[in-house]
């Protein structure tokens, strides 16, 4: 009995001097900037994209001579796609670390599950992927998106539908809020220009058999498919469709298609396909800055990443120069200070502008920038842009 | 000695505000001391009653969400919430007490996974109720009074006083008769039931108090993080209670609470020895080397030591 | 009506992939009452391999399979030496552990060792359908199908004709005896788990190309096999064949007619309706073996 008591005490407190010990060294020359993705488990590819695109503009910052003279340290937490661990994580970096800004965290239930925290000891954190409206809405002034959440998406597509010949359309997205998220604001935006809405099918985000839910589609004689999922998911899809003879123009929504891995896995099943995306790494003179867009992509290149992941690791590099900006205007790395200075940040990255407007309840609005929206199209097995962006 | 030990226990808990170095150290501990509860639950099933619950996470989720949304849509204050929580709980380990009532072993196992399933995808799909995978975000934290329980040491405090009693409870029940009654059908079923011990009242009483304490955790859960979403319900979070209460040493009062604070503070201290690549690397090497020298648990692993030692 | 059959025929070619994934674990947990968490990691440790042999090696597509085969069954041997045969006498609960702590160590180091990011494995098969009318199924699919089938068969005559099976049913009907009759119990555990383990690696070298290969494909493929096999009764390897088909018909149907979202629950309602009804499985026999 008393052994129980005794080992009880024992390894409690053992346990507890593993934590005891003092947290990363404080030195003073450092910029430390938490950064929390999802490094392990389901999306870890996408998760360590943003890793390698902050990485970059940190080693791009400090080249230059850092902010202010400071280096950048980027602090990396997994969050282990579980909206606890990222909670504990940016409990860890604020608390420990001390960090004055995190970056973070990739899925919106992790974002929503770190903001109590933002909150609580009040530090910023910039969101760099993250697309369920209500990060925004829920009046957390510590909050500062860079990603477009899906209304904003599905406004960037409004002015390409009649060209695209949309009629009747179908979704198909995975059940997760974001997939909910845009079928709703595609859906509505569709509804406003005239038109029909077919079937809205939904697949888990493990799945890996989606032959029932497109037998269904297949029935209601729609011509489009909005598709909203993770590259691996619209891969199998996209092979299934076409053994299953589903005959009609599919979009993928979201920015996670990258459409040069689709290329390679799903071969001529992709062909024809339309994809908005948020950054444009086959043609970067297209991008809002020609220069940096395609430095960014030779750098990537030049470390060896694969390409298909820099359609998700600007949002990385995206996010971390923001908070840079901010640390400059604010003169120094107090969170406070970092939060209004963001409010001011107007530079441009890779994917384009970033500038903050108000979002959400008054008194309490979080930041929201309006981020540069790209359509593009499969075609002979190539990323082109589609015939009717042709001469812009 | 037994008490000197107990002693210093009861006074370094209590005080644990005063001495840890942070409020991160202490969010660690909250966490810690929800997944108690949990495991300690867990035990009871598993540990005396030998009935090995795969689906636990789904009486934690009920909880999480019964609380979460009666704070939320009807204004429930916490402590009605709380017991509401931890009856629908109750009620759903019931269900799949009287469910289950004539599968054993494995049988059991995937009924009880497959419960879990369908709970999870009713709260991913039933947008209405749950809100999906959009969670709920802006739970209130309990008030108590006029004072809210918002900060981290006042919650700590209460967590620390639901532990407590949940592993009082634990104690009383296992020590009781009806603690024989599970421990002899845990040991032989049919045995048991030739003495009389209805094996039905038994197993349904288990799963009922089991389930309602992951009730209460669930609910403790919800009001702390502030936030629930679907992942409430995933696997690993029972898969983490089973590492919790097996290596803690199930079938003891104290495993399950060994292997909670252990299981809570490992993945943290790993964040801080080792950079994410081998975080998870080396929590699966760990466990396989803990499972290896000390299979019964840690906690009957550090008896049979001390057996050994005392002549 | 079309519907339906097309509905059908996607059933059971999914199906026949998940009578795959449980005919290995109906022996491990079936004949060992090992509740093997990583049967999945060996599933993806199979398609992995069949990655490296075709993409990277550029070996044949029946080459990489039989690598796959050939891999699992020496790590499954590897871990039942190294982990499981010491544990023996400890409880089932005990072995749970180290098989989920071996799960969460090889997920992770496939994580490490090949990122996340998913790979496709070429084959050598048309990517036009087969076409009946209105209906279509790919030629893999169907090569998947019909390999699957072989694999149980070879499994079933490997259990049923051979010496190897017969000392194998043997030891797990009694296995004092069997030690009493000259059984070497510990080759035949070793023997069984790698046995199990290759199948997994099996079914992950077919699939593979089916889908992708990506470090957590084994978590969900490891919840239907445990389904199947609790399905078809423990042990029972014609059993796990037909809950596998059962289990993919009904998932399927539940897709298309109840509703997508909800796909998987139909799967697990009907688990629980079954077992309900017939307590030891759809199929299970008196006699475990076999």
């Amino acid at each position: 009995m008393s052994t129980r008591w005794l080992s009880t005490l024992l390894l409690i407190v053992g346990a507890g001097f593993m934590l005891v010990a003092p947290g990363s060294a404080q030195s003073p020359g450092t910029l430390k900037i938490g950064v929390i993705e999802p490094l392990s488990g389901p999306v870890a590819a996408s998760g360590n994209y943003v890793r390698m695109g902050a990485e970059i503009a940190r080693d791009w910052i400090n080249a230059r001579g850092g902010v202010e003279g400071r280096k950048i340290d980027l602090l990396i937490e997994d969050n282990k796609s579980d909206p606890k661990e990222a909670a504990s994580a940016a409990e860890k970096l604020i608390v420990r670390d001390k960090v004055p800004a995190i970056m973070g965290a990739w899925g919106s239930s992790m974002t929503l599950a770190a903001m109590p925290k933002l909150e609580e000891y009040g530090v910023p954190m910039v969101v760099e992927t993250s697309s369920a409206a209500s990060i925004t809405k829920r009046g957390n002034p510590w909050i500062f998106r860079i990603s477009p959440p899906s209304e904003m998406e599905a406004l960037g597509l409004e002015q390409y539908v009649d060209k695209l010949g949309v009629k009747k359309a179908d979704f198909l997205a995975v059940n997760t809020d974001w997939g909910r998220g845009s079928i709703q604001a595609f859906g509505d935006m569709l509804k406003k220009k005239g038109v029909q809405v077919g079937a809205a099918e939904f697949m888990e985000q493990a799945a890996t058999d989606m032959n029932a839910q497109l037998t269904k589609i297949k029935q209601t004689g729609g011509d489009t498919l909005f598709l909203t999922t993770a590259v691996e998911q619209i891969t199998l899809v996209l092979k299934q469709g076409q053994e299953q003879r589903l005959q009609r123009k599919v979009v993928t929504t979201g920015g996670s298609s990258s459409p040069t891995q689709l290329i390679k896995q799903a071969g001529p099943a992709a062909e024809g396909s339309y994809h908005i995306v948020f950054f444009m790494p086959w043609f970067p003179e297209a991008m809002p800055d020609a220069k940096l867009a395609k430095a960014f992509v030779d750098e990537w290149a030049k470390r060896g990443h694969p390409f298909e992941g820099l359609t998700e690791g600007f949002r990385g590099h995206d996010g971390i120069a923001t908070i840079a900006e901010a640390v400059k205007l604010a003169g120094k790395d107090d969170p406070k200070a970092i939060r209004d200075a963001l409010w001011r940040v107007n530079f441009t990255g890779v994917n384009g502008p970033v500038k903050f407007e108000k979002d959400g309840p008054a008194g309490k609005e979080s930041g929201q920038s309006k981020p540069s929206i790209f359509i593009v199209q499969i075609r002979d097995a190539k990323v082109v842009l589609p015939e009717f962006m042709a001469k812009r | 000695m037994i008490v000197l030990a107990r002693a210093a226990l009861a006074v370094a808990l209590v005080t644990v505000p005063l001495w840890l170095p942070s409020s991160y150290h202490l969010h660690v501990l909250i966490m810690a001391g929800i997944f108690v509860i949990l495991a300690s639950s867990l035990n009871l099933l598993l540990g005396y009653t030998g009935l090995l619950s795969l689906g636990h996470a789904a009486f934690f989720g009920i909880g999480a969400y019964t609380s979460a949304l009666l704070a939320l849509k009807l204004d429930w204050s916490f402590w009605l919430a709380l017991p509401a929580a931890a009856i629908l709980a109750g009620l759903a380990g019931w269900a799949i007490g009287r469910l289950a009532l004539k599968l054993r072993g494995a049988y059991f196992v995937l009924v009880t996974i497959s419960f879990a399933g369908v709970i999870s995808l009713i709260s991913t799909n039933w947008m209405d109720l749950t809100n999906g995978p959009l969670g709920l975000p802006g739970v209130p934290a309990p008030e108590l009074g006029p004072w809210s329980l918002r900060t981290k040491t006042a919650y700590y405090y209460l967590v620390l006083a639901a532990a407590a009693v949940a592993y009082l409870v634990c104690a009383r029940l296992v020590r009781s008769r009806i603690g024989r009654a599970f421990l002899a059908l845990r040991e032989n079923e049919p045995l048991a039931e030739s003495v009389g011990v209805d094996s039905t009242h038994y197993l349904v009483l288990a799963t009922v108090v089991s389930a309602a304490m992951a009730g209460v955790a669930g609910s403790l859960y919800a009001h702390y993080t502030r936030f629930i979403s679907p992942e409430v319900f995933l696997f690993s979070y029972t898969v983490t209670m089973v590492i919790m209460v097996v290596a803690g040493g199930k079938g003891t009062l104290a495993g399950p609470v060994v292997g909670a604070v252990l299981f809570t503070i490992l993945p943290e201290a790993l964040r801080e020895a080792t950079s994410w690549q081998w975080q998870m690397l080396a929590y699966g090497v760990l466990l396989v080397l803990l499972v290896f020298f000390l299979p019964r648990g840690i906690v009957p692993g550090l008896q049979r030591l001390r057996a050994r030692r005392a002549p | 009506m079309e519907q339906i059959l097309q509905h059908l025929i996607n059933g059971l070619v999914l199906g026949g992939t998940y009578a795959l994934l449980g005919i290995g674990l109906t022996l491990i947990f079936g004949l060992m009452n090992v509740v093997n968490f990583a049967h999945g990691e060996f599933y993806t440790l199979g398609a992995y391999t069949a990655f490296a042999a075709l993409a990277l090696a550029g070996a044949g597509f029946f080459v990489a399979i039989a690598g796959a085969i050939v891999v699992g069954a020496v790590l499954g041997a590897l871990c039942e030496r190294l982990l499981l045969r010491p544990l023996r006498g400890e409880s089932i609960d005990t072995t749970m552990l180290v098989m989920i702590g071996v799960w969460i160590a090889m997920q992770n180091a496939e994580l490490l060792g090949w990122g996340g990011v998913a790979k496709t494995i070429p084959h050598p098969f048309p990517t036009a359908p087969f076409t009946v009318g209105p209906l279509s199924v790919a030629p893999l699919r169907v090569f998947v199908f019909v390999s699957a089938l072989a694999l149980i068969a070879a499994a079933h005559l490997l259990i049923q004709r051979t010496r190897l099976g017969c000392a194998m049913r043997a030891t797990f009907q009694d296995r004092d005896t069997a030690a009493l009759m000259g059984v070497r119990i510990d080759r035949i555990h070793t023997a069984t788990f790698a046995f199990g383990s290759a199948l997994a690696a099996a079914a992950g070298a077919l699939l593979g190309p089916v889908f992708l290969v990506y470090p957590s494909m084994g978590d969900l493929a490891s919840l239907k096999a445990f389904s199947v096999v609790i399905l078809g009764g423990l042990g029972n390897l014609a059993g796990a064949t037909l809950g596998g088909l059962v289990l993919g018909v009904a998932e399927e149907l539940g897709a298309g007619y109840v509703s997508s979202g909800y796909r998987d629950a139909v799967g697990f309602v009907i688990i629980i309706l079954v077992l309900l009804f017939r307590p030891s499985g759809l199929f299970a026999r008196a006699e475990r073996i076999g």
